[in-house]
Order: structure tokens, then C-alpha cells, then sequence
């Protein structure tokens, strides 16, 4: 098979795994994995570089918003290559790019005790774009989730922080039984406002511990 | 409507990404001058681009039209297809959209290529395909403006395509300079839009997928390995953006045997425009070059080769197989060579670095093939840097070769193979060369 990034053809790896067990078969090459970049060690809320908790982190703690995200993560960096990734996936609507890292989320993801909430998308957005990046994500690592969630028709995009803080009403509760321990799924963390709009709805509603995982920290 | 008209007729775009106002498109889809066609057939092929195989048309729920839908990834660069996007094309037979022109070229075309002008508006005019096969510097293009013209008078529209985007924007203003009054459309991938109707269209293959039934005639610039294309869909694009009996004319330094076999009518031009033969490569063993690199190390014959052409102030240009290699030798060649650049497909500063090149800022260039085409530095130097590889083949080679001696100040020049063994394509290369030049 071809890479669907490059589109060069991927090598046949035959080990002793790919005889007894039926892996999943590589959707891109080895030079393109390594374009991207892990994220080893970061603020143990966002992953942003560094050892403690970032500035910006910081910050949100002081406002109404602190202390809803107990502990969160991001697994890779917003790279060139991974900037490009999300234009083809995302913008473009390649589809078939949410099979990309499957198999990392599902590591990631594997034994979680959380019920997983992924962030929702607007209905006449979902219809423009024709599928939700983020469930497609976990539906590739074949991670079972619930939308608690639903989200209104304000764009964030544009908004300064302190409007965008501001924007209390984006996401509501869509009446299904809000679980006590959540891990908040998205794609990007970029300044966080997504996240924790979402989690103060949710502990208003009853969630006791919220954690967060995101695929890319830009 | 007469804009809408201009701007579709002969192209085949997405509905939702046209640059009129909705309720025009609207309207002209009711009255039928417009007609729209869903983006993937029953048979699952991209109508755009013609792609069907399974890897490319790909299945998955769409949010949009709640089933199933397939969108085609081949061309999904130039906006997504799917089965449930509209595509849309002008419906009705062109009306009045010719211009007049005028032809303004001083120019003198040599007998050689006035023959082949002859011979290449004759095929135009009788609608037969036919072949320029033209070495490096043989002045292909200018050949090309007299039947341009002619066929522009007569109301004929004409495409030329060339693969890639540096070719596309090298052309477009020597076509516009030689063709002041006619409107042409220069297209390629982030090119600005153009409305109105160009009657010549100087475009990447690539963007020949949004044309269909277009062309009165074709032209394909760089047309090597027609027809067993490095992609058949680029051969298919060609055959859809021209009306079925539109002869194509074939532009090639180093065409295929197929096409040599199915072209039946072929002008040669194995003469450069200035009229002196084209250097012949030499060829310089290198044992194990790879090693010395790896061991941060430059080979002596190649520093041998660099010195000499620095000393004599000579621009060069040094050919490597791989981008790795590039990388590891641009910085074992910068210890001792500090104002040497390198230059490879993904750089965004190539154009610069050309430039300083040519402006002896610089006193050469590290490259991979992707210059090999579409570069001419007065008096330059060219050495490959294991001529062996694959992927230097007698083709690539020949083209490399085509970069020395290509100005009448300067027209000869050193072109030289290091190798670490000759290979048969290099002997290919080497006897193509020569019997250009009449020897065999
Ligand atoms: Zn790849
Ligand atoms: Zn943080
Ligand atoms: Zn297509
Ligand atoms: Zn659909």
C-alpha cells in the first residue's frame, strides 16, 4: 500500500507479530512518522514545553475556570509537518487521515478508567465539513466514547482571550447521564478555552474528576 | 452571463467554489446554459480527474448527505470531490468569445527550427499528433510562436502544459510578450484567479483536470515519458482537457520509444539555436564516495575538480542522487567552501539561490535533479555526483548534461559523471549525446 501522506509505497514488514496477530497495517511510511515530534515532558495540563505548569495554565487558574482540569495531555507538538497534517485532514477533508495515529491514540487510550467525552462540533458545521475530526480520530483506534456535549454556533476563531472567556454558553448539556470521572478528548489545544469551557459545563453538571487529552498541543 | 460563459466554458469546477454569486449559477442552471454532475460516477470515478482505483476513491459516512459517500484523494488538493459535490461546466456551444491578436516576436528562428515551425503547424492544421524532439537549448519554444499565432487567428484554443510550476511561470511571459492582445490564462497550484476567456492557456498538467472538451489544440512541454507517464492520470488529463480531435503536439529532449513509435510525424532538432555541438559527458570514477562523505570527509578528486573551477571563476553545479546526501555533504563542503548553498526540492529559498548563482554571489550549487530542467547559467560547470544511481538515468542524465553551453557567449562547457562505476544508463546518455551531435 501507499503512504497517504507521501504516497510512496510502504515496504512490507513481515515480523513474527504480523504472522500470529492480524495488526493493523501501516498507514504511512517510516520517513513521515518521524516528521512528526512526540511530546515527552510538559505542563502536566497542556503538554506546552517546559517541566511545571506554563504560564498560561497558571493564569487560568486564576480565573472561575481554575481547578477544573485536573491533569491533561497532548501527545505531539504543532511541527510543520503536523501544521500540514491537520490542512489535509481537517481543511481538506482527507477523510481517511484520521487513521493516521490510531494506533498511538489506542495506546494512549487503552485501560482508561474515564469515560471518554470527545468535543463536539456544531450541527450545521458538522454538516459543512461532512465528518467530525475528532470522533473519527478515536473511531480509527476503535476507542468507545459518549457525547455529553452539545456546542452552539460560536466561533472561537478571531475572538481575543478575554471575549472568548466570555463566551460562556458554547457547549450545553445534552441530557445524557454526565459520568463522575471524564477524560475531555479535541484534536488541538491552543489556548485551552475549548477544554475548559467544556469541563466547567460538565462539573456543573456533576463530573467529579475531568482529565484531558489532546493529539496536538500548537 | 456572458462572465459565467467566459469563465466555464471548457472547464469542469466545484458549484460551491465559483467565483460568481450563487443565485447567477443558480439561474443558469435552470435555464440549462449550465449543467452540474455529481463529483464520482456510479462506477466510483473521480469525473475531475478520471482517477478509479480503489486506494484513491475512498469510502466514509458523510455528515452532508447522511450515506455513504466516496471522495476521490487523487485531486483532493484542488478542492474535495465526492460523490454528493456538484460539479458544474458551461452546457451550450461557445458563442463569440474569440479575440483578435497580433503577433509581436523579432526573433530569428534558424532554418532548423523554421523547418520544424513548418512541419509543427502543418500537423496542427491536418489535426495530426506530432513530436518536437529537441535537444537542450534548441530553441523549442520560439519554434512554437508562429503556430500559436496562426491557430490563434483562425479562433482555435490552444493549451500548452508543461509538468511543472517553474516551466508554467518561465513561459507565461515570453508568451505574453510574444502575444500582446490575446488573453492568456496562466494556471497553476495557488495561482490567482483569472476570469474571463483565455483563448491560449499556459498551465501545469495538473490543472488540466479542471478543463474537459476544451482545446482545439494541445501542446505537452517536457513530454518524456509519454505515455507510460510517471502518472497515467496526468496522460488522462491531457486526453479530457482537449476536444476528441485536437491534435496533440509533444515537446521532448528525451522522449520515450513509445511515443517516438506512436508519434508519427517528428521534427528533430539536434542543433542548439547558437549552432555549436553539445558537450559530451566525461567520466571520472569516485570509489566509494559515500564512505568519504560519511566519514565527513570530501573526495579528493571532486575538491580537485572545485578548485579549479572557482580558480577559473567558473559557476558550477554539483548533482546528487539523494537529498540525504545533499545534507551530509553540504556541511563537510561548507568547512571548506564557506559560500557554497544547496538547493533541494522543498526549499523555499531555491529561486534565490539560482539567482545568486548566476549572479556569481555564489561560486556554486549543491542540488538534486529537481533543477535538472529549466535553469540556464551562462558558462556553467556540471558535475554529478554518482552518475551510477538509479535514479540518474540516461534521461535525467541527458538533461543534466543540457544545462552546460547553453548561451552563445559560452557554448561549451565541462559536464562530468564521478561514478562509482559506469552504468549503462551513463553509456546511453553518453552515445545519445553524440549522435545528436551527428557522430555514430
Ligand atoms: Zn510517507
Ligand atoms: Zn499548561
Ligand atoms: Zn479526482
Ligand atoms: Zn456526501
Amino acid at each position: 500500500m501507499n503512504c497517504y501522506l507521501c504516497d510512496r509505497t510502504i515496504p512490507l514488514q513481515v515480523t513474527w507479530r504480523s504472522i500470529f496477530f492480524t495488526e493493523r497495517e501501516e498507514v504511512i511510511c517510516f520517513q513521515c512518522q518521524t516528521e512528526f515530534e512526540r511530546i515527552e515532558t510538559g505542563c502536566p495540563i497542556c503538554s506546552a514545553v517546559g517541566e511545571e505548569k506554563c504560564l498560561d495554565c497558571c493564569e487560568w487558574e486564576k480565573t472561575e475556570y481554575a481547578g477544573l482540569i485536573d491533569n491533561g495531555k497532548s501527545l505531539y507538538r504543532y511541527n510543520p509537518a503536523m501544521k500540514e497534517y491537520l490542512h489535509r485532514y481537517k481543511f481538506l477533508q482527507d477523510v481517511v487521515l484520521s487513521e493516521v495515529f490510531a494506533k498511538q491514540l489506542k495506546e494512549e487510550l487503552r485501560g482508561q478508567k474515564s469515560v471518554i467525552v470527545p468535543i463536539p462540533m456544531n450541527e450545521n458545521k458538522l454538516r459543512q465539513r461532512t465528518f467530525s475530526q475528532v470522533d473519527r480520530l478515536l473511531d480509527a483506534a476503535s476507542i468507545p466514547y459518549v457525547h455529553v456535549l452539545g456546542k452552539h454556533e460560536i466561533g472561537l476563531g478571531g475572538k481575543s482571550k478575554v471575549e472568548r472567556i466570555a463566551l460562556q454558553d458554547v457547549f450545553w448539556w445534552n441530557g445524557q447521564p454526565v459520568p463522575e470521572k471524564i477524560l475531555l478528548f479535541d484534536d488541538l489545544y491552543t489556548t485551552g478555552s475549548t477544554l475548559r469551557l467544556a469541563a466547567k459545563v460538565l462539573k456543573e453538571k456533576g463530573a467529579k474528576e475531568i482529565k484531558t487529552l489532546t493529539l496536538i498541543r500548537a | 452571463m456572458k462572465q459565467v460563459e467566459e469563465f466555464l466554458t471548457g472547464r469542469i469546477w466545484l458549484r460551491h467554489f465559483i467565483p460568481f454569486p450563487k443565485e447567477q449559477i443558480d439561474r443558469a442552471i435552470l435555464n440549462g446554459s449550465v449543467t452540474t454532475r455529481f463529483g464520482i460516477t456510479d462506477e466510483k470515478q473521480c469525473i475531475r480527474c478520471l482517477e478509479h482505483s480503489l486506494q484513491k476513491i475512498v469510502p466514509f459516512y458523510c455528515e452532508a448527505c447522511q450515506q455513504i459517500c466516496h471522495y476521490c484523494r487523487h485531486c483532493i488538493k484542488m478542492g474535495r470531490i465526492s460523490s454528493c459535490t456538484e460539479l458544474i461546466t458551461w452546457a451550450l456551444p461557445s458563442t463569440n468569445l474569440l479575440q483578435s491578436h497580433s503577433f509581436n516576436w523579432t526573433g530569428n528562428l534558424t532554418p532548423l527550427q523554421q523547418r520544424a515551425s513548418h512541419e509543427v503547424q502543418k500537423s496542427i492544421s491536418q489535426k495530426n499528433d506530432h513530436l518536437i524532439y529537441a535537444v537542450c537549448g534548441a530553441g523549442k519554444t520560439e519554434l512554437l510562436f508562429p503556430p500559436i499565432f496562426e491557430a490563434l487567428k483562425i479562433g482555435l484554443r490552444i493549451c500548452l502544459a508543461a509538468p511543472r510550476t517553474d516551466v508554467v511561470l518561465e513561459l507565461t511571459p515570453r508568451l505574453r510578450a510574444a502575444f500582446p492582445n490575446t488573453i492568456i490564462h496562466s494556471l497553476y497550484g495557488n495561482a490567482p484567479e483569472e476570469l474571463g476567456f483565455a483563448q491560449l492557456v499556459v498551465t501545469t498538467t495538473h490543472q488540466l483536470y479542471r478543463f474537459e472538451n476544451a482545446f482545439d489544440v494541445m501542446i505537452v512541454d517536457e513530454a518524456d515519458a509519454f505515455p507510460y507517464s510517471y502518472d497515467i492520470a496526468l496522460k488522462r488529463a491531457v486526453v479530457k482537457a482537449k476536444k476528441k480531435e485536437a491534435p496533440i503536439v509533444y515537446v521532448s529532449a528525451t522522449p520515450s520509444t513509445e511515443l517516438l513509435k506512436q508519434v508519427a510525424h517528428v521534427s528533430k532538432l539536434f542543433k542548439r539555436f547558437h549552432g555549436y555541438p553539445l558537450p559530451i559527458p566525461k567520466f571520472q570514477s569516485l570509489w566509494r564516495y559515500d564512505k568519504t562523505f560519511a566519514k565527513g570527509q570530501l573526495p579528493k578528486k571532486l575538491t580537485v575538480w572545485v578548485d579549479e573551477k572557482i580558480d577559473k571563476k567558473e559557476p558550477f553545479l554539483l548533482f546528487f542522487p539523494t537529498i540525504e546526501l545533499i545534507e551530509q555533504a553540504i556541511d563537510i563542503f561548507k568547512r571548506k567552501y564557506p559560500a557554497l548553498e544547496a538547493v533541494y526540492s522543498q526549499d523555499a529559498d531555491r529561486k534565490e539561490k539560482v539567482m545568486k548563482l548566476r549572479q556569481k554571489e555564489i561560486p556554486g550549487l549543491i542540488t538534486s535533479t529537481i533543477l535538472e530542467r529549466g535553469i540556464t547559467i551562462p558558462n556553467v560547470q556540471v558535475a554529478v555526483i554518482g552518475a551510477d544511481e538509479a535514479i540518474f538515468d540516461a534521461a535525467a542524465l541527458i538533461q543534466i548534461s543540457g544545462r552546460v553551453g547553453r548561451s552563445s557567449e559560452y557554448p561549451d562547457g565541462e559536464i562530468i559523471f564521478f561514478h562509482n562505476g559506469i552504468t549503462r544508463q551513463m553509456d546511453k546518455a553518453k552515445k545519445m549525446i553524440i549522435s545528436y551531435n551527428g557522430g555514430l
